[in-house]
């Protein structure tokens, strides 16, 4: 499902050069949960951008679901991502103007998707949101927020999800149901790359990969 | 969510930053609004002013000699009454009047004393004019009478004057005016020419001049030139001081409309600008999301863009409405005489409404490439 070869991604600053990815290999298989762990600073956030296509790497392939991802021009990697990936991150990037239904609809709302209102509504309901639709994001918790963000990462039913320490910001109970809904796209055929520092995620995880310095190891 | 929907949205939500953008479509709107609804008025204005000062182009026959016309005040010499009718027809050729009085005048002795008899035609009036001037319309047979004339033959409303052996009803006697118009006599021209017998001839056009010439530098220069093509049986002379503070006074304003508005515009252009530049950076992480839900260029581009419009249509209606309000309510005040020319002009607003917009997007357009030129992956990784 999704393919690193030889990747690397390296930050030219006037500082010197960052190594963010270094010669990385990746085979994740379709309907898999990956988990990633690593220290702060190893590359992990880097993997799951390249991998939804956000961040061109320096050298090497990367595809996903069989698609040569940066062999597309970037309006094509737009459609792509919009059908194919959901993101879901650490602090939830919810759009402050914008209530719980329409922050979900938000990604369906990017041209190339159709937007769908009711799946939105059901998505919100099925996540425990239903009495809050019309909330903003300021009034609502952090909890709340983070199973926002899943419902918007599910709108357009994608074949992969990429998370971003999901629950960083989540104390252990609300952390616990984030991965229970991962795990519902999971066993509904979804593929699921999470980073995660807790060990919370090993038990829902097929595989748990060690990241150090822009690399993998037990892949 | 359609564009306009998110953008309504995030309108709502960032209120204090749209009002303050919108504070300077509004300023930018209501000043042009207000200057160009009283800027009619201040024209009129002007040429009113002028005409209150008296006919500054005196048009003369040919071969006036301009000792006698300075030392009586009037030509001897005469030129043909359809030189009036030929003159009008260079209307807007190289002229533009606001009208044209041909008259004949002569120096005749009553009861010993010599008055001047000013034989007056109706004035022919500038086609875009459209109103006689004001001023006096004489009747046949009826004569309005100067000051000194009538004190010393103790003439008054309603009394009769006898010239050349025939008699006119005086119409009017005149205020003391301070000027050779105190022995005046005013008739129709046709009277005069009749009584003097010189019938159809004229020896003096008398013109408020043209708008345009006078903002030159040399507009005698000019209409000399084209009159001796044109009516080469004329010569004219100006009243230099009336045209001269004229031209300075309307020269002054457009000045100060040039050098204003331009200003205006690169101040609001900056204001509105900086405005969205700093909602760009607010707005950082929003679009690095809407790039991770496969958001195209285009359309991020275009949720700043549709932005500045709504803000720029919602300006040209309000800046129209305080504009207009601010011309109608101060306008009478600075133009008092021509108060009645300031109405609102609806023109102006169909103006705003594609202007404004355009001006804000154009005011926000490197702000909105710059949003869409950042890289998303920086903003998502951050806070
Ligand atoms: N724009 C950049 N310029 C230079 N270096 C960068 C840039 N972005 C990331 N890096 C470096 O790349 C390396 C990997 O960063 P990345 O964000 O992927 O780490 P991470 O594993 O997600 O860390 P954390 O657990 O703290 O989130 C880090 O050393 C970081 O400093
Ligand atoms: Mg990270």
């Amino acid at each position: 499902m999704v393919r690193f070869e030889n990747v690397s991604k390296v930050y030219r600053t006037r500082a010197g050069e960052v190594r963010s990815l270094d010669g990385l290999n990746l085979e994740v298989k379709p309907c898999e949960f990956i988990v990633v762990r690593g220290p702060s600073g190893c590359g992990k956030t880097t993997l799951l951008l390249t991998a939804g296509g956000m961040l061109h790497p320096t050298s090497g392939e990367i595809s996903v679901g069989g698609q040569a991802l940066y062999s597309l021009n970037r309006r094509e990697r737009a459609v792509f991502r919009a059908r194919e990936i959901g993101f879901v991150f650490q602090m939830f990037h919810l759009v402050p103007y914008l209530n719980v239904i329409e922050n979900v609809l938000l990604a369906g709302s990017s041209a190339c998707v159709r937007p769908n209102s009711k799946r939105a509504h059901d998505l919100v309901a099925r996540l425990g949101l239903a009495s809050r639709a019309f909330h903003k994001p300021a009034a609502l918790s952090t909890g709340e927020r983070q199973r926002v963000a899943i419902a918007r990462a599910l709108l357009n039913q994608p074949k992969l999800i990429l998370a971003d320490e999901p629950t960083g910001n989540l104390d252990p109970e609300n952390a616990a149901e984030v991965f229970r809904h991962l795990e519902d796209f999971h066993r509904a055929g979804g593929t699921v790359i999470v980073v995660t520092h807790g060990t919370m995620a090993e038990e829902y995880a097929d595989r748990v990969l060690q990241m150090r310095a822009g690399s993998l190891n037990g892949s | 969510m359609t564009v306009i929907a998110i953008v309504l949205k995030e309108l709502a939500h960032r209120k204090w930053s749209f009002l303050l953008s919108l504070l300077a479509v509004v300023t930018a709107v209501a000043l042009f609004v207000a200057y160009f609804t009283t800027a009619e008025a201040s024209q009129r204005e002007t040429a009113r002013v002028t005409r209150d000062l008296g006919f500054n182009l005196r048009i003369l026959p040919k071969n006036t000699d301009m000792d006698q016309f300075w030392a009586d005040g009037f030509s001897d010499q005469t030129m043909p009454e359809d030189t009036v009718g030929r003159f009008a027809k260079y209307e807007n050729v190289f002229l533009v009047y606001n009208h044209l009085v041909a008259s004949l005048e002569r120096k005749i002795l009553l009861q010993g004393k010599a008055v001047i008899v000013s034989g007056l035609a109706p004035a022919v009036v500038a086609p875009a004019q459209k109103r006689q001037p004001m001023g006096f319309a004489i009747r046949a047979g009826t004569v309005l009478v100067g000051f000194q004339v009538a004190q010393r033959l103790g003439l008054a409303k309603g009394g009769q004057i006898e010239l050349a052996g025939e008699k006119f009803a005086v119409e009017q006697c005149l205020a003391e005016s301070g000027t050779e118009d105190d022995i005046r006599v005013f008739g129709l021209l046709s009277d005069v020419q009749r009584i003097l017998k010189l019938e159809g001839l004229i020896n003096e056009i008398k013109a408020i001049d043209c708008l345009c010439l006078t903002a030159d530098q040399d507009p005698l220069k000019i209409l000399r030139a084209e009159l001796a093509k044109a009516l080469p049986e004329t010569k004219v002379i100006q009243l230099r001081a009336i045209a001269d503070a004229r031209a300075k006074q309307r020269r002054a304003l457009e000045r100060y409309a040039a050098f204003f508005s331009p200003f205006v515009l690169v101040v609001c252009a900056a204001w509105i600008g900086v405005l969205a530049m700093l909602n760009v950076r607010e707005r950082k992480i929003e679009i690095g999301l809407l790039r991770a839900l496969g958001y195209s260029s285009n359309r991020i581009a275009w949720l700043f863009l549709a932005k500045s419009a709504v803000l720029g249509g919602v300006g040209a209606v309000l800046g129209y409405a305080i504009g207009s309000a601010l011309a109608l309510n101060f306008g009478p005040e600075i133009f008092k005489v021509t108060a009645q020319a300031i109405k609102p002009d609806f023109g102006l607003l169909a103006w705003a409404s594609v202007a404004a917009p355009a001006f804000a997007a154009l005011a926000t357009f490197i702000p909105a490439m710059l949003a869409v030129a950042q890289d998303p992956a920086e903003s998502l990784r951050g806070e």
